[in-house]
């Protein structure tokens, strides 16, 4: 990697400044407490699927082992259980083992947020108020000006925030790919569906192929439509620490897309500490087994939750994608003016 | 030669549902479920279309020894460019919808590699720079040179750049072909 200057970013960076603003701002004005947060911790949510950034914190002969967090998720929530309230975190998020590319860097800032007695579809309302206001903002729009319009232009399309389109996981599965109800919820099915439409399955887990077929026929087609795209109601093994709906099949997911750009990730939160310690013995086998970097599991995180998470939503935004669509640019790169690359 | 997904790189040549296709543009993705995947954009080197296409990045793909020969680029038609291996004397044809807009910036008798596979022509190896006439541009233009203004410049082969306001009629300029963008003046 090597360090970039970029000062003909400037503009975008200007906007980037603004969107980040307007996040506080809006954030203020809804009573949510800002926090700040460490990004170093000697312990951390295990997760199965990201490996994560280590280091060595030294004093005299003594090492002890710190890592840099891949999301602010433990320490919110920890701030949840003891009664802290509507909350958000605007800061550095850390994930090792992905390289850069357009829309990812593996040092990255985090919008995450949870408001309590709301589920999922809270969220969704408000958030789009969020994106109104930062678009009000970031064009220094009167209120007058404000209603007539609310359309981001985003690579030639423009995008409407009066509205979301909202599909569940289980129509644009079939309006996308052709993949009907029972064979998104059945493994083998789903295989069987996966190998006919000529995707290599041999030696490869359902998860794998699902999320193969998803980022190849769903994804690119989300929030190209005039509006911004909520896809919600996620099988229940793609949504872990959510909450599960009536029907018991899907969890009260959602994932929000603008011009193809995967933005945010929001759920009404698991609040059966059993479930999740399950779920964290579980992940932390699975990190083993994949010769993942062996960090501590944060107990004090589950203890703290046997005291009772209360009923809350949460939702982490990728902030410089959001901030890149504001800006109207094609890349990561083009938004800030020192990039490592 | 078969590799992980995971590891193309663009330029890679590759055999997917028995065509050959060229790697465009090779991203690493982790969608967080399930292993990563490789989105890509791939050529397909009969048809000249581009897809794009998702690999798991721990899927095999099969790779392609493709040799790279510098020929003679000699003329092209409305359908292919014509080389010559200067070495063996044979001829070699590319489809110029293979090639696409790097053919504007090829001057007819300049050394150009083509990629061959199983002695069949592939593509052409696009050059980092070529060097070019400027035949017509407007002489002249008062603008502020410090933020870089641009004016368009019509280039030998035909084709048309933006440039520098400094650059005149007769000057030799290096361009890289694959962004159209000026890189420098020959002094």
């Amino acid at each position: 990697m090597q360090i970039n200057t970029t000062i003909a970013n400037l503009k975008n960076y200007k906007t980037y400044l603004k969107v980040e603003e307007a996040v506080h701002e809006f954030m203020r004005k809804k009573e949510y407490l800002k926090v700040d947060l460490p990004v170093l911790s000697p312990a951390l949510i295990p997760e199965s699927y990201l490996e994560v950034f280590q280091t060595d914190f030294t004093y005299l002969e003594k090492r002890e082992k710190l890592f840099l967090t891949p999301s602010p998720e433990l320490f919110l929530k920890r701030l949840l259980v003891h009664g802290v309230g509507n909350c958000y975190f605007l800061g550095k998020a850390f994930r090792n083992s992905e390289p850069n590319s357009e829309r990812h860097t593996p040092e990255f800032k985090m919008l995450e947020y949870y408001k309590t007695k709301s589920d999922y579809m809270d969220i969704a309302d408000e958030l789009l108020e969020l994106l109104r206001f930062i678009y009000i903002r970031v064009n220094g729009l009167s209120e007058m000006e404000r209603r007539k319009k609310q359309e981001i232009k985003f690579q030639n399309k423009k995008i409407s925030l009066s509205k979301w389109e909202k599909l569940t996981l289980a129509q644009a599965f079939q309006k996308y790919a052709g993949i009907k109800d029972i064979e998104l919820f059945n493994d083998e099915k789903f295989i069987e569906k996966a190998k006919v439409k000529g995707y290599k399955v041999d030696g490869f887990t359902f998860e794998d192929v699902w999320s193969q077929m998803y980022t190849q026929e769903i994804e690119c087609h989300l929030g190209m439509n005039g509006y911004p795209t909520m896809l919600y109601d996620y099988p229940k093994e793609f949504a872990a620490l959510a909450k599960l709906n009536k029907d018991g099949k899907t969890a009260q997911r959602f994932e929000f897309y603008i011009g193809g750009v995967e933005l945010g990730d929001c759920y009404t939160e698991l609040t059966d500490w059993k479930e999740q310690e399950d779920r964290f013995n579980e992940e932390y086998r699975k990190r083993k087994t994949s010769r993942k970097i062996d960090h501590p599991i944060d107990k004090g995180f589950i203890e703290a939750l046997q005291y009772g998470l209360t009923d809350c939503a949460g939702i982490a935004i990728g902030f410089d994608r959001l901030a890149m669509i504001y800006a109207n640019a094609t890349s990561l790169d083009d938004l800030k003016l020192i990039n490592i690359r | 030669m078969y590799v992980n997904a995971g590891n193309l790189k663009k330029g890679d040549f590759i055999r997917y549902q028995n065509e050959i296709w060229q790697v465009q543009k090779a991203d690493f993705y982790s969608p967080g479920k399930g292993s990563a995947l490789m989105k890509s954009k791939i050529k397909n080197l009969m048809s000249g279309k581009n897809i794009d296409y998702t690999f798991k990045s721990q899927e095999n793909v099969e790779t392609l020894d493709v040799e790279s020969i510098e020929m003679q680029y000699l003329y092209k038609d409305n359908e292919n460019l014509y080389f010559m291996n200067e070495r063996t004397y044979n001829q070699y044809q590319v489809r110029l919808s293979i090639v696409g807009d790097i053919a504007s910036f090829m001057k007819e008798g300049t050394k150009h590699f083509v990629y061959l596979y199983d002695d069949k022509p592939l593509n052409v190896r696009p050059p980092l720079s070529v060097k070019l006439k400027v035949v017509e541009t407007e002489a002249g233009i008062k603008g502020d040179t410090v933020t870089g203004a641009k004016k368009p410049a019509t280039l030998e082969t035909g084709v048309v750049v933006q440039v520098p306001l400094f650059v005149k009629v007769g000057d030799v300029i290096s361009v890289n072909p694959e962004t159209a963008q000026y890189t420098g003046r020959e002094q």
